[in-house]
């Protein structure tokens, strides 16, 4: 009892001590930021973590449109040291579509004042994936996300809803007539019976 | 840059640590063991109580606010799908997360269950399989199967639970509007399908993770339906509260008025209030510890429920600590995982959910050991897993309390502009104009923070108290490992209280 007690009050501790923290801090959720200090328009960031490094990658403008030019930018630090990574990123897109896999190169950037910048356009509006590659530490690093070029509204998920809907309610309403035709012939029967 | 919101204070901290000490000192020295029976009867009310009455007992109030409730999420719904993936300027985000999801808890302890009697996903299911917009359907597309005896429990609605959860800090579903729009049109997918399928109101009772979760807390709300005079109900041999009548449905929860004891299971749906002959069925204000500490009986899928929700709860809080954030990155570094860490947080919220249930299940077994009692150990477990229940309330509330006043200004906005059309992202302005607008003054806040912390100790300790008389009598001193418990929890959830959060959006 005592050792348990000890154990507990331990633990108290030293959840005490531990220094404040923020809540619900998720990586690689995009947010939207005005950039109040400089004409700027505003951009799309997202954070993320992979393997030793921390990458911060920002898109212009937030809202990309076709035929309109754009750019990335990426920012790779070490999580030990807080050192910008300063060798080369390449950026490759392709199409977020279920049956595509083409692959295309934007570029290969090196560092510009702790930053790899990347430009595009796109012709055609449609939900991308932008794939950053570098190597480090003899390392492959692979970071991809996503980009939307256009506009983003989508029917899928309440025409996918809709059609579930029908259908299960269809197929209910023949098994419901099947059953009431079932029931009517076995009554019918035992009218004659009787 | 990040906004946050200031955490407690901590004077205000160690007030309520001594506060809840003393009280759990007083509580477990001082013999009083049962809970008040009083009730103040809001149809016996002076002036408003009849007319209170007649109004809740016609179908039309229900049927608007539901009708208002539908319109409010179609709107999300076009918000979501079609409006700005901002989603600060998306209606949907904002209404969902910020507004109702934070106000959804605050309201069941005022209004227990009345959030399920007009709820959109269930009214729109009823309204495409019963075809009826109030009253008893006698046509209508569903099977009416009874429900398969292995979905018969909270298991299902646990396991939703868990998935939203993951959804909400793990996937950040919270700041994506298509995402909110897309969760909320598949819950009404489910809902169709329990309908009509199953009989009754299946998906209320075994599987909404919402609707379990307002029915668990709604065990400590101020207020019940209940008979008004329970020697009526016992003479009554038509029971049309649980059979209904021609117009009226049955109770969709199989529950009869006469024994009804606990919240949990009632849906507020008020068909008994309009069925029963004897118009004997009312709303009453009630002591809000009662059924937890005494009425409300044990069960073994409820007791995990409800310690699901204590663990989901105080997780909010330990995704905040640096040391998670070291462990998701320490993790993901060893297996490899993606960038967003989805799967280094799915074991991190497994974990949580495991070590949680391991301390309780030690608390339990340690108390057991220390009575010497050989009662079996699942009833202990159930017994006093009501504990769980107010502390993981009130840690609830404090947390939404705060979400709550400090970012629901600027709906006005969002009112006029729901889908966020031609919106920029919020400015630095725009977000310390936010963070000074709040409902209450920042010392209210902070008061009823301190209060709900200490009342949901005080009833956690008048719960081990009680409870222990069904199942281990006399046990005094052995229930140490369940008290610490309590105070671990609870100071847990204080020292999460002192941080500084993150604006939701
Ligand atoms: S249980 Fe769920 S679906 Fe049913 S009424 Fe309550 S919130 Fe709605
Ligand atoms: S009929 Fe049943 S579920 Fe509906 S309000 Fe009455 S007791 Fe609750």
């Amino acid at each position: 009892m005592q050792k348990i007690r000890l154990l507990l009050l331990l633990a108290l501790v030293q959840v005490c001590i531990v220094p404040p923290a923020f809540a619900h801090h998720v990586l690689g959720r995009p947010s939207y930021s005005l950039s109040e200090d400089s004409n700027t328009p505003p951009s799309m960031q997202v954070e993320t973590q992979i393997g030793k490094f921390f990458v911060t990658y920002m898109v212009f403008p937030a809202f990309p449109r076709a035929n309109e030019p754009g750019r990335v930018n990426l920012y790779a630090t070490r999580i030990d040291s807080g050192e910008p990574y300063a060798g080369q990123v390449t950026f490759s897109v392709k199409d977020d579509s279920w049956f595509s896999s083409d692959e295309e190169i934007l570029g290969t950037q090196p560092i510009d004042a702790g930053v790899f910048r990347q430009g595009f356009q796109f012709n055609k509006d449609g939900d991308y994936i932008i794939t950053a590659r570098f190597e480090a530490d003899g390392e492959p690093y692979v970071i991809d996300f996503p980009l939307t070029i256009g506009d983003t509204a989508s029917a899928t998920p309440i025409t996918v809803s809709v059609i579930v809907i029908v259908l299960f309610l269809a197929g209910i309403n023949v098994i419901k007539r099947k059953q009431l035709l079932r029931a009517k012939i076995r009554a019918d029967r035992t009218d004659k019976h009787a | 840059m990040t906004m946050t919101h200031p955490g407690l204070p901590i004077t205000w901290a160690l007030g309520i640590v001594i506060t809840m000490l003393l009280t759990g000192l007083g509580v477990m020295l001082i013999h009083r063991e049962t809970p008040h029976n009083r009730v103040i009867r809001l149809a016996h009310l002076p002036l408003i109580g009849i007319p209170l009455q007649r109004l809740l007992q016609r179908p039309w109030l229900q049927l608007g606010l539901k009708i208002f409730l539908v319109a409010v999420f179609l709107l999300i719904i076009a918000a979501g799908l079609y409006g700005t993936p901002m989603a600060e300027r998306n209606f949907a985000t904002v209404m969902t997360w910020n507004i109702w999801w934070a106000a959804l808890i605050i309201s069941i302890f005022f209004l227990g269950t009345t959030w399920c009697g007009v709820c959109p996903w269930d009214t729109l299911a009823s309204w495409l399989v019963r075809h009826r917009l109030w009253g008893r359907s006698t046509s209508g597309l569903s099977l009416n199967l009874k429900t398969p005896k292995v979905l018969r429990n909270l298991w299902p609605a646990l396991l939703l639970l868990i998935i939203l959860t993951w959804l909400e800090l793990g996937v950040g579903i919270t700041t994506n509007p298509k995402a909110t729009a897309s969760l909320a049109l598949l819950i009404v997918v489910l809902a169709v399908i329990s309908a009509a399928l199953y009989e009754d109101k299946a998906f209320c009772r075994f599987f909404c993770p919402v609707g379990r979760t307002v029915g668990a807390y709604s065990q400590l709300s101020l207020i019940e339906l209940r008979p008004i005079e329970p020697d009526i109900c016992a003479r009554c041999n038509t029971l049309e509260c649980y059979r209904g009548n021609k117009k009226i449905a049955p109770c969709p929860m199989h529950l009869v008025m006469g024994r009804l004891t606990q919240n949990t299971y009632c849906t507020a749906c008020g068909n008994c209030l309009q069925s029963c002959p004897e118009q004997n069925i009312h709303w009453q204000i009630r002591s809000p510890s009662r059924e937890v500490i005494r009425d409300a009986r044990p069960r073994w899928d409820e007791a995990w429920f409800m310690l699901g929700l204590l663990a989901l709860t105080s997780f909010h809080g330990i995704t905040m600590l640096p040391a998670w954030e070291s462990l998701m990155t320490g993790l993901a570094q060893q297996i490899g995982d993606s960038g967003n860490r989805l799967i280094s947080f799915s074991l991190g919220l497994g974990l949580n959910l495991a070590v949680l249930a391991a301390l309780f299940a030690l608390a339990v077994k340690l108390t057991q050991w220390l009575s010497g009692n050989r009662q079996d150990f699942r009833q202990i477990f159930s017994a006093f897993s009501f504990v769980a229940l107010p502390l993981a309330f009130a840690y609830h509330l404090a947390h939404n309390l705060n979400h709550l006043v400090r970012e629901s200004s600027g709906l006005t906005t969002l009112m006029i502009n729901p889908l966020g059309n031609d919106t920029q992202p919020l400015s630095m302005m725009e977000k310390h104009m936010g963070h000074l607008q709040m409902l209450i003054s920042q010392d209210s806040l902070i008061f009823l923070q301190a209060l709900l912390m200490v009342f949901g100790f005080w009833i956690a300790m008048r719960i081990i108290r009680h409870r222990r008389n069904g199942v281990l009598p006399g046990a005094t001193w052995s229930l140490l490992p369940m008290v610490f418990f309590a105070v671990l929890i609870n100071l847990f959830h204080v020292w999460i209280l002192m941080q500084p959060m993150v604006m939701r959006l």
